[in-house]
């Protein structure tokens, strides 16, 4: 559905995006993960043809994003970082006017109610809440029933429960068959949405797959996490089943990846005790995608 | 053209919602109006009045006749007092100038001038008021020249007659409306258009609407109509205020005032899309186009004719859009000119707007980078 080539975007000398090149299936939700300024939202906007590549193409539906730009732009809906709309129009007027500038339109009516707007047609959008204003951008971006929609930080800056609502949605727009691509820095939205994962870092997209193929390359499923002693010169790499060490960010505490959790805790116990080193905040989990993160970039996904 | 119409609606409604457009586009100029035109005196022309303070030293039958001139001329208003509280009065700006009837005038003019010397008149005034030295001293000069010649029995064998060429009665206040008008289109356009559309810009507000099939060419046609529509309507309300408080008249033709409204909106607009495009941040864009338009106010003849003006500036008043704006509607309105006697401002006018409309054409961006 989406063909992105060799996509290039440089700013004052720094490639921000550099060589970014994927495929985006039909009826999938397709995510870009990685942290802030990774590249993320110049990668969508090249691709929605709001900015110019300085190099590579995108093809969107067999449409040339850069030569049938309004076509292209019939075919997608867009919502934005942050999207800003008149504060003094109501949720009722925004719809129809961002509807008026497409051949197509769906009724106001069939909007709101899938939006969960109904009750607020005549409200100013400088009275919504944050999360209402979120659905009512997603509403005006599917307000011309197109096949693609681009979604940049969808969640970003909501509480938990509107996140959770926003989420639905996302789903809807797939059950609906329509092709969703969403950028994100929460690694649990990405796990939780996306059929594939782009990790990007650094204007690169590092690894791309289903958020359970790129678990499972780390080739480990399980992580023990603990905070050693101070100044404990105790090695933890060569304990059975442990394929990765590192420490965190802030580094206090020590990541270990197993392929087998059992064994790595008996050794990991046995060890401390020889050594007579107090384990504290002791935890074991599955890997996640920040985990896959870390191993690929030596960096959290997500600070703090 | 459905999205045109509806960019339009929700301009104008966002116009309607807006307290500070309200305010500042059409009670302020109407409020201007009706300020300067109470402080300017209304329709009668020039109400001229100087406060005169005669200082009757001779007392004599001829200077109480002097006084009782004085008393009677047009546009005077005059009080007695000693010489020294004249002048007083004078210095500190309670009165306008003093005039000194020294002792021996009577005599002086009884006798026809053989008696005594001729120096019997003093004027004082305050010549950093150049407007009211002149007119005083011209008015008493007057008064006292035509004693001189009936003392004389003078016939002047040549006289003038003065004509007014105005058959209409026009005021300061005729010449002001149109110069109000002339300041709302510029300012409701260049620098409204100029914080609006780059504050829009910063916000991603017209980002988003790149992100959809909307050219900036039906974009900029939505706003220009709304614009036109809002500033029709704010000089329809002025000049109805104009017309039922002071009597002010459109002798001219409705229409040529609308199409002189339409090519002032289009031409600062435009140049106020030239500011948005130009300006690094929406904050820099309204001072940016304050400075424009401030000295356009003072050199515009908004409040008082351009050739006034220095001469020094008059190239750049020659130049620039604002004077020939607020001519043109002055023409239309006072003198009911037509299109063809005001082809000269109105093809400056007109290149104004092609050249500013295609640089903002050409400058024009949806997005701060």
């Amino acid at each position: 559905m989406i063909r992105v080539q060799h996509l290039v975007k440089v700013y004052d000398g720094v490639k921000v995006v550099d060589r970014v090149s994927f495929e985006v299936e039909e009826g999938e939700v397709f995510g870009l993960l990685g942290p802030n300024g990774a590249g993320k939202t110049t990668t969508m906007e090249m691709i929605e043809g709001l900015r110019e590549p300085d190099e590579g193409r995108v093809t969107i539906d067999g449409l040339d994003g850069s030569r049938q730009r309004s076509a292209v732009k019939e075919t997608i809906g867009v919502q934005l970082q942050s999207t800003a709309l008149f504060d003094h129009l109501t949720v009722e007027e925004i719809i129809l006017l961002y509807g008026s500038f497409y051949r197509r339109m769906r009724p106001v009516k069939e909007l709101l109610r899938s939006f969960d707007l109904e009750g607020k047609a005549k409200t100013l959008v400088k009275h919504l809440s944050g999360g209402q204003r979120q659905r009512l951008a997603i509403a005006i971006a599917v307000v011309h029933d197109p096949r693609v929609i681009f979604l940049d930080e969808p969640t970003t800056g909501l509480d938990p429960k509107a996140r959770r609502s926003l989420w639905e949605i996302v789903l809807r727009l797939r059950d609906e068959g329509r092709t969703v691509f969403l950028s994100t820095h929460y690694m649990e939205e990405a796990e939780q949405l996306c059929d594939r994962v782009a990790i990007m870092d650094a204007g690169k997209v590092i690894a791309l797959d289903s958020p359970a193929g790129l678990i499972r390359q780390l080739a480990t499923d399980s992580v023990v996490e603990f905070l050693p002693e101070k100044d404990s010169t105790v090695g933890f790499r060569d304990l059975d089943g442990v394929k990765e060490m590192k420490w965190s960010e802030d580094g206090t505490a020590v990541v270990l990846l197993t392929d087998d959790l059992q064994a790595t805790l008996r050794g990991l116990i046995s060890r401390a005790d020889e050594q007579g080193v107090a384990l504290s905040g002791l935890r074991t989990r599955t890997a996640t995608l920040e985990d896959v993160f870390l191993k690929r970039t030596g960096k959290r996904l997500t600070e703090g | 053209m459905k999205a045109y119409w509806r960019l339009t609606w929700a301009q104008l409604l966002l116009f309607a919602r807006n307290k500070n457009t309200v305010i500042w586009s059409l009670f302020l100029p109407i409020f201007m109006m009706l300020a300067l035109g109470t402080l300017m005196g209304d329709s009668g022309g020039t109400q001229f009045s100087l406060h005169v303070v005669v200082a009757d030293e001779d007392q004599s039958a001829v200077s109480r006749e002097l006084v009782k001139t004085f008393r009677e001329a047009e546009g005077l208003k005059v009080s007695a007092a000693d010489r020294d509280s004249g002048l007083k009065q004078v210095k500190s700006g309670d009165a306008d100038l003093l005039v000194q009837l020294k002792k021996g005038l009577g005599e002086r003019l009884a006798s026809s001038g053989e008696k005594g010397s001729p120096n019997r008149v003093a004027l004082y005034l305050d010549q950093t008021d150049p407007t009211v030295s002149e007119v005083g001293s011209t008015v008493v000069r007057q008064v006292i020249d035509r004693i001189n010649k009936e003392r004389l029995d003078y016939q002047p064998p040549v006289t003038v007659q003065e004509v007014n060429v105005q058959s209409r009665p026009l005021g300061y206040i005729d010449f002001l409306v149109p110069g109000i008008l002339s300041l709302m289109i510029m300012t409701n356009n260049l620098n409204a258009v100029a914080a609006t559309i780059a504050s829009w810009r910063e916000r991603g507000i017209l980002r988003r609407m790149q992100g959809t099939p909307l050219s900036s060419s039906t974009f900029i046609a939505g706003q220009i109509t709304a614009r036109v529509m809002l500033n029709g309507l704010q000089a329809l309300a002025v000049l109805l205020v104009a017309y039922f408080v002071y009597d002010v008249h459109v002798y001219g033709s409705w229409w040529l005032l609308l199409f002189f409204i339409l090519l002032g909106t289009l031409t600062f607009m435009s140049m106020g899309f030239i500011i948005a495009s130009l300006a690094k941040t929406p904050e820099s864009a309204a001072p940016i186009a304050g400075l424009i338009s401030f000295p356009m106010i003072f050199v515009g003849g908004i409040f008082f004719p351009v050739r006034d003006l220095p001469g020094l500036l008059q190239p750049l008043v020659k130049a620039i859009p604002i004077g020939y704006l607020t001519d043109s509607l002055r023409g239309v309105m006072n003198e009911g000119a037509s299109l063809v006697q005001l082809w000269v401002p109105a093809s400056v006018l007109g290149a104004w707007l092609i050249v500013s409309f295609t640089v903002a054409a050409w400058t024009f961006r949806w997005d701060v980078k």
